[in-house]
């Protein structure tokens, strides 16, 4: 009896749904998520904790806030942890978001679900990058991001389309032995361009992207890696050296143009000519030319040059050319400055001269436009030719003279050495005077030698042409004319001639002159010392001069008479009047 | 020729009108920081959804229902909705936890400054409500109303993401990231 009704009670007990011994008995799967990329949904769960084979899972789908849960039969299989939705769940990005849950089943049992903890929505999906594709390009690496392209995607839906904004991506570069380095900078185009900075080797990059108004996680794409080699013919290399070669060779050709027509030419034939050879004082110039062009000289000027003054050495060898033929001016006085004085003077003198200088000196003030020198224009004899040159034999005298024969011996002297005689004769035809010439007409009287070089033998050295550096205005003529006289010597001796311009006109200026009487006055002042007749000084004052030149040793009385012949002179007062 | 430019000049008003008068609405909440409140969620969001036991109930509707609104609906709707939000939700919900509580105070007070951008930008014009508009306003309180208060209010504060992510397409709010 007791035994029928333990196996009746048995038999109920396992007809009774075993619903009880399945739930109680079977544990529920842990945890329920899902891992989402874009169109690849994936639910994921943990195991139970005594699995056995005949375990397996089942997976129902809620779409939220729509009722049934529907079952996922794809999913039914044993010993799967996880399971791909996507097909089921291709609305997400439109919709609220879908719940999922699991639970374990096995032969007898089946273990209570478990729920997706989170409504599973587009804030799930991890963003990830399809490819990046890398290539060089002058030195420059250039990217182009791939947005994933998932199979499942319904027609039409790209990432592009779904996430259409705000779609940026960070970039992580590294040279392939070190290290990776962040950017921080985010990218919002899917093309971009890295600089290496001239970097050779191996470059990887990688990418994450993501979407700034969402709160959607990234995930770090593959490495991508190409490697930078020097390039040494890069277009714009090429293009350089090109651009260099082309100039250059223009240079070439510019230069090469240049120098053709600069180049040495011969001149024709006809164009040459005998280059003028340097002046040479030994060459021998047409001196007749010179000859002939002193000639004209106006003789008559010289006419009244009394052969006194001839005869004094009016410059010791630095005075005026007149008849510098006496080489015993140096003891002479300046009679020759006072008209009046001149006979005294010409008493004084060695030579018996006649003193008829004084007349003439008196009679044209303007003569004695020497400095001093009174140059008498007693003609001494029209016919008279200005005895320009100069007695050979007193040349020996050292008369330095520029020769110019302002001393007219009129009297045929030519070639007498003694004018003293001259004179003589020469007094008389004072009227023959070729007409009195005017002061102003008078204007040349010669020139006041003013320096004195060495006194040498005054030798017809030829035409010297124009060399002399007489600054006195004297003519090319007259100093050829001295020259060729008096031999006199390079332009370096002489200094310069006291151009005996007209009275005013020396006078008046004397302040511009000065400068010009600089050296000669020097050596005046030198030849005083030398011989006292060296009367012409650049400064008219003749008293001053005669006192300064210490001449006045010998001839001291002389110099008082002189001095006031001078001052009573009318010659002299005009001239002090001049200055 | 008179009566073409006459026509043809009213209806570049008329097209200027209806673009303003749709854009304006569409732009009042665009210098709100929508993202910060998204991400505030984003961090309550597993927290909060996770004490919802009903996933077959949903209170804001589906989004379907929301999508359907149209532009000129959208100011009174959005107006409606944040008014539901900040009167109903956040004052029915007690939140325990402390951090979570944080949260969803930040949200409530942006909550509370976009009420007031709205206002301010819609003093000029009324923000006529359609019949539609009024519809899915009461559907949503009505659903409000079903359930439960405390799991009401905890559905609801799940179902802000969809209810920002409506915000967001609506009214072209500019993302300040």
């Amino acid at each position: 009896m007791l035994l029928r009704l333990t196996v009746l009670l048995a038999a109920l007990l396992s007809l009774r749904p075993g619903s009880d011994a399945h739930g109680t008995e079977l544990p529920s799967p842990p945890s329920v998520w899902f891992e989402a990329e874009f169109f690849h949904h994936i639910l994921h769960w943990t195991p139970i904790p005594n699995q056995s084979e005949s375990t397996f899972y089942e997976v129902e789908l809620l779409r939220y806030g729509i009722e049934p849960w529907k079952l996922i039969p794809t999913c039914r299989q044993t010993l799967m942890l996880s399971c791909d939705l996507t097909a089921v769940t291709l609305d997400l990005y439109h919709s609220s978001g879908y719940r999922a849950r699991v639970r374990a089943v096995n032969s007898t049992q089946h273990s209570n679900w478990t729920v997706t903890n989170t409504r599973f929505s587009v804030d799930e999906v991890t963003l990830t990058v399809g490819s990046v594709k890398l290539e060089i390009h002058n030195g420059l690496i250039l990217g182009k991001i791939q947005p994933p392209r998932p199979k499942m995607a319904p027609a039409g839906v790209t990432y592009e389309s779904i996430f259409s904004h705000f779609r940026e991506y960070e970039i992580a570069i590294r040279k392939v032995p070190g290290n990776f380095t962040f950017t921080h900078e985010k990218l919002r185009h899917e093309n971009f361009s890295l600089q290496t900075s001239g970097e050779v080797g191996e470059f990887c990059i990688k990418v994450k992207p993501s979407i700034s108004s969402r709160t959607n996680k990234g995930m770090w794409s593959k490495e991508e890696c190409v490697s930078l080699t020097r390039q040494y013919f890069t277009v714009t290399n090429v293009i350089i050296f090109f651009a260099f070669v082309l100039l250059s060779g223009a240079l070439a050709c510019c230069r090469a143009l240049q120098l053709y027509v600069r180049r040495r030419r011969k001149l024709p034939s006809v164009l040459l000519f005998t280059k003028p050879s340097a002046f040479n004082l030994s060459s021998q110039r047409p001196c007749p030319e010179t000859q002939d062009t002193i000639h004209p000289l106006d003789e008559e000027a010289f006419l009244k040059v009394s052969p006194e003054l001839r005869n004094l050495d009016l410059h010791g060898s630095t005075d005026s050319g007149f008849g510098s033929n006496k080489p015993s001016l140096q003891t002479e006085e300046p009679q020759f400055l006072l008209s009046d004085a001149h006979p005294q003077a010409n008493r004084t003198l060695g030579s018996g001269e006649a003193p008829e200088l004084g007349d003439s000196c008196s009679s044209d003030s303007s003569n004695s436009t020497d400095s001093g020198i009174c140059l008498q224009e007693r003609s001494l004899s029209p016919g008279t030719r200005p005895i320009w040159e100069q007695q050979v034999g007193s040349d020996s005298r050292g008369q330095d003279d520029s020769g110019i024969g302002l001393v007219q011996n009129s009297e045929g002297q030519a070639g007498d050495t003694q004018r003293g005689s001259a004179l003589g004769h020469d007094s008389p035809p004072e009227t023959e005077v070729p007409g009195e010439e005017d002061p102003a007409a008078v204007a040349f009287r010669g020139y006041l030698r003013q320096t004195r070089g060495t006194e040498e033998k005054a030798t017809k050295t030829g035409c010297l042409g124009e060399e002399s550096p007489l600054t006195d205005g004297l003519g090319p003529k007259f100093r050829a004319l001295l020259d060729d006289e008096e031999g006199w010597h390079p332009p370096a001796l002489a200094k310069g001639y006291l151009k005996q311009d007209p009275l005013e006109m020396t006078l008046a200026s004397s302040g511009a002159p000065t400068g010009q009487w600089n050296q000669p006055t020097e050596e005046w002042s030198l030849l005083a010392l030398s011989s006292c007749s060296d009367l012409g000084t650049s400064d008219w004052s003749f008293t001053h001069d005669l006192a300064s030149l210490g001449c006045l040793a010998a001839p001291g009385g002389l110099l008082g008479s002189f001095n006031s012949d001078l001052v009573t002179l009318p010659l002299i007062s005009s001239l002090h009047s001049n200055e | 020729m008179k009566l073409q430019s006459v026509s043809l000049w009213l209806l570049g008003i008329i097209l200027i009108l209806c673009s303003v008068d749709s854009r304006s609405f569409r732009r009042c909440l665009i210098s709100t920081d929508m993202h910060h409140i998204e991400e505030s969620f984003q961090e309550i969001k597993k927290a909060i959804q996770a004490k919802d036991t009903f996933p077959n109930v949903t209170v804001l509707s589906t989004l379907e229902t929301l999508q359907s609104i149209k532009p000129l609906d959208v100011c009174c709707v959005t107006k409606n909705l944040l008014a539901f939000y900040v009167d109903r939700v956040f004052k029915d919900h007690q939140e325990p936890h402390p951090k979570i509580l944080r949260k969803i105070s930040s949200i409530a007070n942006s909550f509370l400054y976009m009420q007031k951008t709205l206002q301010q930008c819609q003093e000029q014009r009324q923000c006529h409500c359609g019949q539609e508009a009024t519809n899915v306003t009461r559907v949503i309180h009505d659903n409000y109303d079903q359930l439960e208060v405390r799991s009401a209010a905890i559905k609801s504060l799940g179902e802000l993401d969809v209810f920002l992510a409506w915000i967001d397409k609506n009214h072209e709010v500019t993302s300040s990231a």
